[in-house]
């Protein structure tokens, strides 16, 4: 890390208002990527042949290239690591192009997760917004287990898909209601979801530090979801007891 | 990784702002370019390979040191053996199959689901589709970064645990459905979640307290499934049989594939090549159902992009979304392929190609075509309602010109299906099996002696 380590004032966008970050930090964040159980699975060196970015949907349209982030894990970058877990990790379009074409065997597209897991464990601002637009996501995922329900689709929040999807005028609850497997006739899930199957999800989040990320990134949303999560368990012991009854 | 000798004075110092461009001629763009797609076209990317292992070789060697336990697929499932990319066996069950569904699908592609569930009814499959299971968890992860190795691997095997007892609740024996995954992303998601499995022992002992922590050990092992099958490789290995109930000739009809990444670049070792399709150059999903049918599969010169969807971009920043999926997709089946319907084997891409093509009218980029899952267009060819069965009014792309090309009268079929609405309001439900069925435990549990006597 030797050209790395003649850069003595903290790292940092000069234009940002992000804070910048002093030396111990990106070598921390640094320390966090490599410790990653998966980092080895990933990242097994690199030619720079840039056949990764060539097919990269991301590098189309955003300044992102997968060679890049490769190149600034294998020479040990710090700051070019840093720099990078500001914003272009999240333009990757998590399609695992880059991983099938490797020549090597690496995965850049997993390299990125393990950057927005280390972003996410670090806090950092450019995480927290942008998954702003996830909170109702996260929220349906953490309480339900399901990502996506039928009551988020709203023409307000997807007003670009136009106006065909309302083709068949008549309420929600009719049209899933028309829908001939009998799990799917919800509407705020995707489809109805045994309380017992929520609750063991999120006996998998609370043992896994995935309740900590939320912690992190969103501590209203975290509140929220623990009094839910709270009210559930309660409800199912009740249900529990009056079999036992 | 380079050592310090290596790093100093090299060209690996090039990134960043140091990084300079190759500056190549138009004519050496060109030949760069052809000679990476002249691979692909032939998908030697894929097996110019060394160092592929086939995972499931320590998948038995785990089980033989009483490791883990294998839920098998057995000659009660009816297996068919399909070739993947390195002509490795891979047994596909098409009997007795616990849907796991996947929430995209049925948040807003209900019909995908539906159409497959159907084409196993007039087949006379046994399934279940049931209340107890979670999605797998990883689109959100994908997208956000919420999520981990642990938790995913946790996910994966209560799901998988669950589809294993599932039939206990019948008065059947365990093992007795086998999982069939809806999802591509849960099939790349899962696949690669289980190598990292079997290859770490540390990851299964950290599983290992959390599954039982949840009762969901099997002799207080881990459960791994013998393989992870995705439903379109039902669909591959079911074609003949599918073709014997078609209704409808599809062979004016052109259609265009879109691989997607998450079935056939995750873990491409595992996915069905066929020498018949495409000459085995190309995933056989999807693809060999089509020509199977009698339509006229058209390749196109960006079948390996991806779609757009992006995970975090569909949700956060669809203009990166919708501009990939005209520019690179949308755009080149209509111009260069003339597709009459684009067929879909994932969530994400056929949401993503169906949804965004509307929003192209504000730039002058229109290139209507119909999106479809590879499930609602074999349905179609065999006879099913296009609203009440293939739920085509939940698609934003124009279908109807496809139905009539298919001689399919979709306004009488709207129409019926508008009355069909008001039945509904009024609690006369069809569907396509018993509702009680759909729960295995806890509230609204019926003992299935108690299913028969109400029967």
């Amino acid at each position: 890390m030797s050209h790395a380590a003649t850069i003595t004032a903290p790292i940092g966008d000069p234009i940002a208002s992000n804070e910048p970050a002093t030396r111990e930090k990106l070598e921390e964040i640094f320390g966090d990527l490599k410790a990653h159980p998966l980092f080895d699975h990933e990242l097994y060196g690199c030619l720079n042949c840039g056949i990764c970015t060539a097919t990269c949907p991301a590098a189309h349209y955003y300044d992102f290239s997968p060679r890049e982030i490769v190149q600034l894990l294998v020479t040990e970058n710090l700051e070019g690591i840093y720099d990078a877990m500001q914003e272009k990790i999240w333009a990757c379009a998590q399609c695992y192009t880059c991983a099938a074409r490797c020549p090597f065997h690496n995965s850049p597209g997993g390299l990125i997760m393990l950057m927005r897991e280390t972003a996410i464990k670090h806090g950092m601002q450019s995480a927290k917004d942008v998954l702003k637009p996830f909170t109702r996501v996260l929220m349906k995922l953490i309480t339900t287990g399901n990502q996506l329900a039928p009551n988020m689709i709203t023409p307000d929040a997807f007003a670009d898909w136009g106006p065909n999807v309302a083709r068949i005028k008549a309420p929600l609850n009719i049209l899933r209601k028309a829908i001939p497997m009998p799990t799917m006739h919800t509407t705020d899930t995707a489809w109805e979801v045994n309380i017992k199957t929520s609750i063991e999800l999120y006996t998998i989040w609370e043992e896994t530090g995935v309740l900590q990320q939320l912690e992190t990134i969103d501590p209203n949303l975290f509140d929220v979801v623990s009094d839910l999560m709270d009210e559930k368990r309660d409800e199912y012991q009740e249900w529990l007891d009056d079999q036992d009854d | 990784m380079a050592s310090q000798d290596e790093k100093q004075g090299s060209a690996y110092t090039g990134f960043g702002s140091e990084w300079r461009p190759v500056k190549l001629s138009a004519e050496d763009a060109r030949t760069a370019t052809s000679w990476v797609e002249k691979r692909i076209d032939k998908r030697e990317m894929l097996t110019g390979k060394e160092r592929v292992e086939d995972v499931r070789e320590v998948m038995w060697e785990l089980e033989k040191d009483g490791e883990i336990v294998v839920h098998r697929i057995s000659e009660q499932h009816d297996p068919v053996i399909g070739k993947t990319l390195y002509g490795w066996d891979k047994r596909i069950p098409t009997q007795q199959l616990w849907h796991h569904k996947s929430c995209g699908q049925c948040g807003n592609i209900p019909g995908y689901p539906s159409s497959l569930l159907w084409l196993q009814n007039q087949m006379g499959i046994r399934y279940l589709d049931e209340t107890d299971q979670t999605s797998c968890t990883a689109w959100n992860y994908h997208g956000s970064g919420i999520g981990n190795i642990v938790s995913l691997a946790a996910v994966f095997l209560r799901n998988f645990h669950q589809a294993y007892v599932s039939s206990v609740s019948q008065g059947l024996p365990p093992g007795y459905y086998y999982p069939l995954v809806h999802c591509g992303t849960s099939f790349g998601n899962y696949k690669e979640v289980r190598h990292y499995l079997l290859h770490s022992a540390e990851l299964r002992e950290q599983v290992k307290k959390i599954l039982g922590k949840l009762g969901r050990l099997v002799d207080g092992k881990l459960l791994i499934p013998e393989e992870i099958v995705h439903y379109s490789e039902w669909l591959h290995v079911m074609r003949s049989r599918i073709q014997e109930h078609q209704v409808i000739d599809v062979s004016n009809i052109r259609a265009t594939v879109h691989p997607a990444c998450h079935v056939h670049k995750m873990v491409p070792e595992d996915v069905l090549y066929d020498d018949t399709v495409m000459d085995g150059n190309r995933v056989a999903v999807s693809t060999g159902l089509l020509q199977t049918l009698g339509a006229q599969v058209i390749d196109y010169s960006t079948w390996y992009d991806c779609c757009g969807f992006g995970f975090r971009h569909i949700i956060g920043e669809r203009e990166f979304t919708r501009s990939f999926a005209i520019d690179r997709k949308l755009k080149v089946v209509s111009e260069e392929a003339h597709s009459d319907v684009m067929i879909g084997h994932d969530t994400g891409c056929i949401t993503t190609l169906d949804k965004s093509q509307w929003i192209g009218k504000a730039v002058d980029k229109v290139y209507p075509v119909s999106v479809m899952s590879d499930a609602q267009f074999a349905a179609l060819a065999c006879g099913a309602h296009p609203y009440k069965l293939a739920q085509l009014h939940w698609h934003a792309s124009p279908f109807e010109g496809l139905l009539e090309k298919m001689g399919i009268d979709w306004q009488k079929a709207q129409a019926e299906f508008e009355a069909y609405l008001k039945d509904v309001a009024d609690g006369r439900i069809e569907t396509l099996y018993d509702p009680k069925r759909a729960i295995t435990s806890g509230p609204g549990y019926v003992k299935p002696t108690q299913i028969e006597a109400k029967a």
